[in-house]
């Protein structure tokens, strides 16, 4: 048998050197990804996008990317984006997220029309618990559940929030988390206001969401690294080039760790057959 | 009426948040609204200092006792002083109460989020990776029928997660799309059903005092 720290060893260097000497990869998109990402694309003007940041640190390498393709994805289409979160470490994630794509767009922007703004072309809502006070209050007024959004300031005086008043005026909700708060979405904000909901979240918990989409209650899923690397594919296969694209490279790691199990799998039951023919 | 009491409460309070949906009428809903949006986070509000006192309590108990690991308790509570400070006091970017700034570093809930939440939650979650690694070649065996079917499917999903593998067999994702949507997919509901009957049962159990274990069993 193969000692385990030999294991270890190979894993890490299987993983390290492709996370910092990534290949070149091009993800092909899959229905799931697709349906969300035209659902978006073709969204009316006047409805807002939600997106629910509801992931914390340990699960930020596989779900930041998606909320940041995501934004991207709005930006460049000039949907209004409302961004929340469910969990309270899901705070600086969000804000994170926020800075990073607000500053690309702005930096590449030369009039104030082209600029994104904050309170007209997005809104950080910030935290409220328990979640099912914002899971069913937005449905009635999303300025009631958040009265002052993360930064201090009254949402009622905010433009964007005297258009967008409640899940009627919102397109879509995405969650992106690593536990089941997509589903709370359906339970509470689908079956009681009829909101579309998408959902991303780890590709562990990929087995859990698929009854979800085949039922027609989830409008598209992003699964894991993949399904992050597979937006950004359409991302920039509309709009063209962007900064990073972090699913994407960090799929050249995963790549090569699947290859990695598959072929320690395929040892062990060599080993294991091996063994059993000799007894 | 110790008992009798909170029972009566739970009963009346599960009656109330299942009435709101059935009856839509204003008063019904107005009614739904105000709890939900006053009292669940009264009530809320509530549950956290129950949670922060039962921490500090088992934490203390096992310092004082000395039970195995208690030299980490100490960490927890230290942690949890020095944090709950930090941000009663220092605020978000470190300009609250107290200036909690040494020249051009910042000491606040930020440079904690930063700097200890996310390496730390990062670093258990990567963990995962080798722990799987180290599974999936001790156990991962064709023992018998069931086994292979699982080995099969688990390579099909793993392989077509692998970009140039789905490049060059094209098929790949969509077998393993459908192995997702349908397979599985079937499993998983009958396990949902399964679980939300359960849920159902218990429910109703413990709206109508059966199930007492929340009572402490009384």
């Amino acid at each position: 048998m193969v000692s385990r720290r030999i294991i270890y060893l190979i894993l890490t260097l299987v993983i390290l050197i492709p996370l910092l000497r990534p290949f070149k990869l091009k993800p092909l998109p899959m229905k799931p990804v697709e349906n969300l990402f035209y659902y978006i694309n073709n969204m009316p003007k006047d409805k807002a996008l939600l997106i629910s940041v509801d992931y914390s640190p340990d699960t930020e390498a596989e779900l930041h990317p998606m909320t940041i393709a995501l934004l991207k994805h709005a930006f460049y289409k000039r949907i209004k984006v409302g961004v929340l979160t469910l969990t309270l470490l899901g705070l600086g994630l969000a804000e994170d997220a926020l800075r990073t794509v607000v500053k690309e767009f702005n930096e590449r922007a030369k009039t104030r029309e082209d600029s994104i703004i904050y309170g007209r072309d997005y809104v950080f809502l910030g935290w409220q618990t328990p979640p099912l006070v914002p899971l069913l209050g937005m449905g009635e007024s999303i300025t009631k559940v958040f009265p002052v959004d993360y930064y201090g300031n009254r949402t009622d005086t905010l433009p964007l929030l005297q258009q967008i008043k409640n899940y009627r005026d919102v397109g879509i909700v995405v969650s992106i988390s690593g536990s089941a708060i997509p589903m709370w979405y359906v339970t509470y904000a689908q079956t009681t206001f009829g909101v579309k909901v998408g959902a991303g979240f780890t590709a562990v918990s990929a087995a859990d969401y698929y009854p979800y989409l085949n039922s027609g209650q989830l409008t598209g899923l992003l699964a894991g690294m993949r399904g992050g690397a597979e937006y950004e594919e359409l991302v920039e296969k509309h709009f063209g080039k962007t900064k990073r694209r972090k699913a994407t490279e960090a799929m050249s790691s995963q790549t090569t760790a699947h290859i990695m199990i598959i072929i320690l799998i395929i040892i062990g039951n060599i080993i294991y057959f091996k063994q059993r023919r000799r007894k | 009426m110790k008992v009798r009491f909170p029972l009566i409460l739970c009963l009346l309070m599960g009656i109330i948040g299942m009435v709101a949906y059935y009856i839509p009428h204003r008063i019904v809903q107005n009614f739904d609204n105000e709890l939900r949006n006053t009292a669940l986070r009264i009530i809320f509000a509530f549950s956290l200092v129950l949670g922060v006192g039962s921490i500090i309590r088992h934490h203390w108990e096992k310092i004082k006792r000395k039970r195995e690991f208690w030299e980490y308790s100490y960490v927890t509570l230290i942690s949890l002083f020095l944090t709950a400070f930090i941000g009663l006091f220092g605020g978000i970017d470190g300009k609250g109460l107290i200036k909690m700034q040494i020249g051009k570093f910042s000491f606040d809930i930020h440079t904690i989020y930063v700097n200890m939440a996310i390496p730390l939650g990062a670093t258990m979650f990567s963990l995962l990776a080798y722990f799987m690694a180290s599974a999936a070649y001790r156990a991962f065996r064709a023992r018998n029928f069931e086994a292979i079917l699982l080995l099969i499917a688990a390579f099909i999903v793993m392989l077509a997660s692998v970009p140039p593998v789905a490049r060059l067999i094209p098929k790949l994702p969509y077998i393993s799309e459908w192995i997702l949507d349908v397979p599985n997919t079937a499993a998983k509901r009958g396990m949902l059903f399964g679980i939300t009957l359960g849920v159902l049962s218990t429910s109703l159990k413990i709206l109508l005092g059966i199930e007492r274990g929340w009572l402490g069993g009384k």
